[in-house]
């Protein structure tokens, strides 16, 4: 037992690191490569995981609330014209009439 | 058989969107009348007629015709007996009809069969008009209001050949505020 504490304490024994390991960290630091523009856009282009969820979630609403706007629409134009074909065909029909009673009338 | 306008009045140029009038009078008459009412102002009918199709000549022609169109008002009254409505109820129309610029180019008067037909024109001055047409028997009264420029005999031409089959208006599902909902 005391045997393993004694490797223990030698493993663990405090040790001053070398003189110039604090400039060799430094330089090391100033070494590492900026990343390239091709990497920062590959990292837009690729955006994590969870952009894509929000972007799926956006569309998943997004696109039912278009379509039923959609469909109110063409419902609402369906509607106009046919009012538009009604009022057109009474317009039309009365004008019709009365083009007809100033003839008949004017044929007495 | 296209019978040649009588008058002069070919076209009538009418522009503005104050000759557009107040029918608001002939409101009250739906509770005795099984009324349509249409109310198609300037945008409506623009996209109204962007859903007529070019195919189909009949909405070819309408399509043509209301190019130039500011709005068509209608109401149409069909009534259960005689006497249901008066004069009186024309009255704040026909008060419109007689300020200036307007005019009637026929009127039509069947005392046989008390059927009246009248139709009123607006081009007077740079304010130019529209036309109106009043149609009324004991049972039944038809008032028409279209503003903009349209051509007398094309429109004559669609009530005589016009061979769409009769349209139902489907009141419920009126198109807010341009038509109004009857009972």
């Amino acid at each position: 037992m005391s045997h393993l504490e004694d490797d223990l304490r030698a493993a663990l024994r405090r040790q001053e690191p070398p003189a110039d390991f604090a400039e060799r960290v430094l330089a090391r630091l100033n070494q590492a490569p900026e990343p390239s523009w091709r990497e920062r856009l590959s990292v837009l282009m690729h955006p994590p995981r969870v952009q894509w969820v929000a972007v799926a979630v956006m569309v998943s609403i997004l696109l039912p609330t278009a379509a039923v706007q959609y469909r109110k629409d063409m419902e609402k134009g369906e509607r106009a014209k046919q009012q538009l074909l009604f009022a057109m065909h009474v317009a039309g029909n009365r004008l019709h009439q009365a083009q007809k009673k100033v003839l008949e009338s004017s044929r007495l | 058989m296209k019978i040649p306008w009588v008058l002069t009045a070919l076209v009538v140029v009418a522009g503005a969107s104050g000759q557009s009038l107040d029918l608001k009078s002939l409101d009250k008459l739906s509770d005795k009348a099984k009324d349509v009412t249409v109310n198609l102002d300037g945008s409506l009918l623009k996209f109204a007629a962007k859903f007529l199709s070019n195919d189909d000549p009949d909405q070819a022609k309408v399509k043509k015709l209301v190019a130039e169109l500011k709005g068509i008002y209608v109401r149409t009254y069909e009534f259960e007996s005689e006497g249901e409505y008066s004069e009186a109820d024309l009255a704040p129309i026909r008060s419109q009809l007689r300020s200036p610029g307007w005019s009637r180019i026929v009127g039509v008067h069947s005392k046989k069969e008390h059927d009246n037909a009248e139709v009123y024109l607006n081009s007077g001055g740079s304010e130019p008009g529209g036309l109106v047409i009043v149609c009324a028997n004991p049972k039944e009264l038809v008032v028409v209001n279209i503003v903009g420029k349209i051509d007398l005999d094309e429109l004559s031409e669609l009530g005589g050949n016009f061979s769409i089959p009769k349209v139902d208006v489907d009141k419920s599902k009126s198109l807010k505020p341009d038509t109004k909902k009857d009972d």
